[in-house]
């Protein structure tokens, strides 16, 4: 059983508590236990390293220390958490002044940044680690009847200079896992677009814009859904969904799921046990 | 080696440009041509189109000029990504390419097409003018000419890579918020701004900042990294972006913009509870009525299916909180110092 220092994202500890709910119930057909890392605070959600640099640095040094502590990598599955998280590991790798100015405040904590933990997607453990093979092994409902929109989001993929595993224009790790559960997938332009999720209190009308134009590109595509390996572009495209087609024109309806909750039904979990008949769209 | 992979090392080979065709006069609506040619490896996507124009298709229309990625005057979407024609390499597009030997090309997005490849630049010129993106010199007018303003080398390397941009205008063609909205500021503009802002010699930052907050400004930015990942000089544009920000919050205070508050209540909340207080975000974002009005339809839905964030009194600190807080306002005087020897210099 392979251990993995989990990061629990703010909006998946209030809002979209299905996705932990999801991870715990399949985690140990897989082979993989995420270990709750308890001290963790918000990584800052792309913002915080405008609003302070250092604070920054220090709140995801503390982070990756305490992964570090556990001797595990920090796994998260939520996208901005992923690049925020990296984004910091970056920098302190970086740079000696800010990391020993960040190791005399982490110190009388008893933590240490020494960059031996890396920080990674959860999606990137299931491909890498677990293997597209052993999950193909391990299906027992394979998602064969659905055509599936996959919807990466900004921060699995871009900087590419801080992600690095896809290629932010053609990426295909979501697409290969997907396949892997059973589904096919379906191309379409935004797959790696974005989907407003950062400036729904401050631009509305332009996130819930953005959101419509995917949605509609995916239901005209006809696929029956749309995954994604991100909380908060599920809130967007899943919560948001009929207020941001009804104000673009748009017609119908599609179901967004979690790729934890995917994961959740070709392994044999009911929608019910995965927490999917939570969602805003059933 | 693969097949395919025989095949796109072939010196010589048969290439398909699907190019947008658009004349305003005879056209009611855009379409693609097929020009199919024999091509040698090394050649790039513009010298393939200044072939096509010459011995195929004279009334094939796109801007070129130095064919070097210097004057940014040849920017188009190759292959769905906007870049430069003349230093794309037609071999490196065919890797990329979703039909085997096709290479598709159309005009940048986000700007008025005029005609097939060309689109027009005026509302970028606009926006120049309207946020000042020129330096406003320091110096008195009557020295101009006699006295040099020298800029140290650490000056200057806050904006050396800024100065790399030459407009080409791909940063534009890819920015998600101008897609949803023309009256948005864009990436290239902020780039710009910032530019100038961090320049010691310029003397209009005050005013710049102040029309860069306002609406389809700075804060309207969606941190997608889309500008930053098709930018054809490699120009971290996102830092820029940050950079207006931190700028606007330490010289404005955060009162006066929803972006500058939103920013803000992540630094609050991290210090307070360690974790992100959701249910109060919107208010703290744009008040009481903004929230009811906006947010209240949605909040019956989400009471029903579970999904609200818990209210801030049901919010738990992390784990460890008191020596976290110890060690965030420790850094906290850091910073103040930091600022203090900055004013200081």
């Amino acid at each position: 059983m392979k251990r993995y220092a989990y990061y629990q994202s703010c909006i998946n500890e209030s809002m979209t508590k299905e996705v932990d709910r999801s991870i715990q119930l399949w985690q140990h057909d897989l082979g993989i236990e995420m270990v709750h890392l308890q001290e963790s605070t918000c990584c800052g959600g792309s913002n915080l390293d405008y609003v302070s640099p250092k604070h920054f640095a220090l709140v995801n040094a503390r982070n990756i220390a305490a992964a570090e502590k556990m001797g595990m990598d920090l796994v998260v599955s939520c996208n901005t958490c992923l690049m925020t998280i990296r984004t910091a590991k970056k920098k302190l790798d970086e740079s000696p002044e800010l990391r020993d100015e960040v190791n005399e405040l982490l110190r009388k904590e008893g933590l240490e940044y020494r960059g031996t933990s890396e920080v990674r997607h959860l999606l990137w453990v299931l491909i890498d680690d677990v293997g597209l093979n052993a999950i193909r092994l391990k299906v027992k409902s394979p998602l064969s009847r659905l055509r599936i929109a996959p919807f990466y989001g900004c921060h699995i993929l871009r900087p590419s200079s801080v992600l690095g595993k896809d290629n932010p224009m053609e990426p295909t790790s979501l697409d290969q896992l997907l396949e892997a559960l059973g589904g096919s997938t379906i191309h379409y332009d935004h797959k790696n677009r974005c989907c407003g999720f950062h400036t729904l209190l401050v631009a509305e009308e332009e996130s819930l814009n953005v959101a419509a134009e995917a949605l509609q590109e995916a239901m005209d595509e006809k696929a029956d859904c749309i995954v994604t390996p991100c909380p908060l572009c599920h809130t967007v495209l899943d919560g948001y969904q009929s207020k941001a087609l009804k104000k673009n024109g748009g017609k119908g309806s599609i179901p967004v799921f979690h790729l934890s909750e995917v994961v959740g039904l070709a392994l044999g979990y009911s929608e019910r046990q995965l927490g999917i008949k939570r969602h805003i769209v059933t | 080696m693969t097949d395919s992979t025989i095949q796109h090392n072939e010196d010589k080979r048969d290439v398909t440009f699907r190019v947008h065709r658009f004349n305003p006069q005879v056209d009611s609506k855009p379409y693609f041509d097929d020009y199919t040619i024999k091509l040698e490896k090394g050649i790039t996507v513009l010298r393939a189109l200044n072939y096509i124009k010459e011995h195929v298709d004279p009334s094939l229309t796109f801007r070129a000029f130095c064919q070097a990625g210097i004057c940014g005057s040849c920017a188009m979407r190759i292959n769905n990504m906007s870049k430069l024609a003349c230093t794309t390499q037609v071999w490196d597009e065919l890797e990329k390419s979703r039909e085997p030997d096709v290479i598709k090309v159309e005009p940048l997005r986000n700007l008025p097409l005029i005609k097939d490849l060309v689109v027009e630049m005026d509302p970028l010129v606009g926006k120049m003018q309207q946020y000042s993106n020129w330096v406003d010199s320091k110096m008195p007018e009557e020295q101009w000419g006699r006295k040099e303003f020298l800029v140290s080398e650490e000056e200057f390397l806050k904006y050396d890579k800024a100065t790399d941009c030459i407009l080409c205008a791909s940063c534009v063609s890819e920015c998600t918020i101008l897609r949803a909205n023309r009256e948005y500021v864009s990436p290239a503009i902020l780039l710009k701004s910032y530019r100038m802002n961090v320049d010691n010699r310029d003397a209009s930052h005050e005013e710049r900042l102040a029309g860069l907050v306002k609406d389809h400004g700075v804060w309207d930015c969606t941190h997608c990294y889309r500008c930053q990942e098709s930018c054809v000089k490699h120009i971290p544009i996102m830092d820029a972006i940050h950079g207006i920000r931190e700028d606007a919050l330490e010289s404005r205070g955060v009162k006066d913009t929803s972006g500058a508050r939103h920013a803000e209540a992540f630094m609050e909340d991290i210090e307070k509870k360690g974790k992100l207080v959701e249910a109060t975000l919107p208010i703290r974002t744009n008040g009481l009525a903004w929230t009811l009005r906006n947010l209240l339809p949605m909040a019956f839905k989400m009471v029903i299916k579970r999904r609200t964030p818990p209210p801030p009194p049901l919010v738990k600190s992390t784990k460890g909180i008191d020596a976290f807080r110890a060690e965030f306002r420790e850094m906290s005087g850091h910073v103040a110092k930091d600022h203090e020897k900055k004013s200081g210099e």
